[in-house]
């Protein structure tokens, strides 16, 4: 089932827990089946006793009828109590059950006479005679059905000395009600498979939304007091020197950290693609990724499936640096994204380690209908027009590695603007293929 | 623009505060009044802001996005449909990025984010009365991927807001977090003009909302 992706993952231990704790609903739907037959015994008990009392007096020998009456009534009360309950509902019963039945059936010829059995009067034990045949159907199917009916229709046979059509309707009636039975039984065996696969799989899902939606309310009670209070600490801290202010730059920068931890991960509308688990990871804390909260994602994140540009780049927000995206998910194909957030990481890292301590930069994620662009910009004091080219002759291939060489492998192009004391451009273009296709390049 | 032509520098201004947690609420009318401004009423729920705000007739409403009963879209229309002269600066603690952008669309013409210092806000609450749009480098980015996405998903009808060249050019720049002066020094533009560029930008993003909202209730038959 492509749908339950998080549930194949599943340990067994929780649905063994699972299955202790509630009690699942194993055989309950047949248990109806159980009842209507203990109905049907009493009434073809009933029947039987009519009979008898009707034909009495035709009987050979009725009064050796009255003890086997008897016991019949006996055996009915017994096997109704003992398939009442599950755990007796075993060969031992079964075959007792089939024994019994045969006794009234191998004693008519005696009561009853033989002449009347050939010309086809019913035996004493008349439909009583199902009893175990619906019993063998409904405790193990069609092929006992049938097995129990073959074996009281031959009894039945065997005590007449001649055959005719209207001694042989009772075992196809037997014949056809085991086979129906037997049917109806597994079939509802089945629906209770099922059903317990079902109720199963609810209650994973609901621990799963229970999961989903505490880890939005820890967000939302994240946001109304944490990101609150941290952002108004900064704020009325920002006028003030020394360690005071110090505080205040700290409480701006957990703010930013936070935020993007809280909505790169959480406030997702449901009917857009869930950012990926991973790449929340970069910056913000891997700790929370690494919790429940990996359930949630679908496993496909992991590997090179879509990912969100934008998740990659919040992860670089903080008190010095602004990320501007657009609303919706900007999708590339895992590996571009990593490759073009590692760029992003490294000429963000360049800007506030080389543009001096008061630089701010600033990220602007683009998406147009076959490129994205990733600008960053920084007030810092500049780079002099050849330093590159001289780090890279000097060995030290920071920018022109990490950056341009990155972007180079996933076919995108640089462009570096820098003016002394007056910050540095970079802007990364990277043709951005269809999103459904498996992986670019 | 009528309401907020009388607004000169230093004038007080009527400013009403909605914010659900009572700190920030107090510490932001307390920034507004020691600036001099009338903080004519300051509620924590969205209908009752709603409600307020016909009796109070703030020229400005200081809004968090997230309330408890009513979306910050749901507030703007009601506030907006009472009074359609009154100017929402919205402010968020977190990039919501969706509901800032919807904010937008249902009329609000600022946008701020709560660590902006005091002097950033009382700024943005004189210039939001003026009329004037502000942007965040954020809010920048979101109208132009809205922009994009409207291009993108264009019907053939045709009639999509589009940003020329040059509005193009003065987002992303805003987008790059550059001041409207350092715009118009790279662009050779006057600051006014760059103003009326981004305030052009929102403009016809809103005016593009309306129309789909009349569009979609003709479409439904709620129009009466």
């Amino acid at each position: 089932m492509p749908g339950w992706p998080a549930l194949a993952g599943r340990p067994v231990v929780c649905h063994r827990q699972r299955v202790r704790q509630n009690p699942a609903p194993v055989g309950t739907l047949i248990v109806p089946l159980w009842r209507a037959l203990a109905v049907f015994r009493f009434t073809a008990l009933g029947y039987v006793l009519v009979l008898y009392a009707r034909n009495a007096a035709d009987y050979a020998h009725p009064l050796v009828a009255v003890p086997v009456l008897l016991g019949m009534i006996a055996w009915t009360v017994a096997a109704t109590w003992a398939y009442a309950r599950p755990h007796l509902r075993r060969w031992p019963l079964l075959a007792a059950d089939l024994f019994v039945a045969l006794v009234p059936l191998l004693v008519s010829p005696w009561i009853i006479g033989r002449p009347a059995l050939a010309d086809g009067v019913p035996t004493i034990a008349v439909a009583w005679l199902a009893g175990p045949v619906l019993a063998w159907a409904v405790a193990g199917g069609r092929r006992l059905g049938v097995t129990a009916a073959l074996v009281l229709t031959a009894a039945d046979l065997a005590v007449r000395d001649r055959l005719n059509e209207s001694s042989v309707t009772p075992g196809v009636l037997m014949l056809l009600a085991g086979i129906a039975v037997g049917h109806v039984a597994r079939l509802i065996g089945a629906a209770e498979d099922r059903l317990q696969r079902a109720v199963e799989l609810e209650a994973a899902t609901r621990e799963l939304a229970a999961a989903t939606r505490e880890r939005e309310r820890l967000a939302r009670d994240i946001h109304d007091s944490v990101l609150q209070v941290l952002a108004m600490v900064a704020r009325r801290g920002a006028d003030l020197d020394g360690e005071a202010g110090e505080l205040a730059r700290l409480a701006g920068e957990q703010e930013a950290a936070l935020r993007a931890l809280v909505t790169s991960r959480v406030t997702v509308p449901p009917d857009k693609p869930a950012p990926p688990a991973a790449a929340g990871l970069t910056a913000a804390g891997s700790a929370l990724a690494a919790g429940p909260t990996a359930l949630a994602a679908p496993p496909a994140a992991f590997d090179a499936g879509p990912v969100d540009l934008r998740s990659v780049v919040n992860g670089y927000a903080s008190s010095r640096v602004s990320v501007a995206t657009p609303a919706d998910p900007v999708l590339l194909p895992g590996r571009l994204a990593a490759e073009l957030g590692a760029a992003l990481g490294a000429a963000v890292d360049n800007a506030v380690r080389h543009g001096g301590p008061q630089a701010r930069v600033w990220v602007l994620v683009e998406e147009e209908p076959d490129t994205v662009t990733v600008s960053i910009r920084d007030d810092g004091c500049g780079i002099r027009p050849g330093r590159l080219a001289q780090a890279a002759a000097q060995g030290r291939l920071g920018v022109s590695q990490s950056i341009e060489g990155r972007v180079a492998e996933i076919g995108g192009t640089v462009r570096i603007v820098s003016e002394p004391g007056a910050g540095t451009e970079i802007e990364l273009r990277v043709p951005s293929p269809d999103t459904t296709a498996e992986e670019y390049g | 623009m009528t309401a907020g032509a009388a607004v000169d520098a230093g004038e007080p201004i009527r400013v009403m505060v909605v914010d659900d947690h009572p700190m920030w609420r107090e510490g932001v009318a307390r920034d507004l009044a020691e600036a001099g401004h009338e903080v004519v009423a300051t509620t924590g729920e969205g209908r009752q802001a709603v409600r307020i705000c016909a009796a109070a007739r703030p020229q400005v409403v200081v809004l968090d996005l997230q309330l408890p009963d009513i979306s910050g879209v749901e507030v703007i229309r009601g506030m907006l449909a009472e009074q359609p002269g009154v100017r929402v600066l919205m402010l968020s603690a977190s990039g919501e990025q969706q509901s800032v952008l919807d904010a937008i669309k249902a009329g609000a013409t600022g946008y701020l984010l709560k660590s902006a210092g005091p002097g950033e806000f009382l700024d943005a609450v004189r210039r939001t009365a003026t009329g004037e749009a502000v942007f965040t480098p954020g809010l920048a980015g979101l109208v132009l991927g809205e922009y994009r996405r409207l291009a993108a998903t264009a019907r053939p009808a045709g009639d999509e807001p589009r940003l020329t060249d040059r509005e193009t050019e003065v987002l992303r720049l805003v987008a790059k977090g550059l001041s409207y002066k350092q715009i118009a020094g790279r662009l050779g533009l006057s600051h006014r003009t760059v103003q009326n560029h981004v305030q052009n930008t929102l403009g016809k993003l809103q005016l593009h909302n309306r129309v789909e909202l009349t569009r979609y209730a003709i479409e439904q038959g709620l129009d009466d």
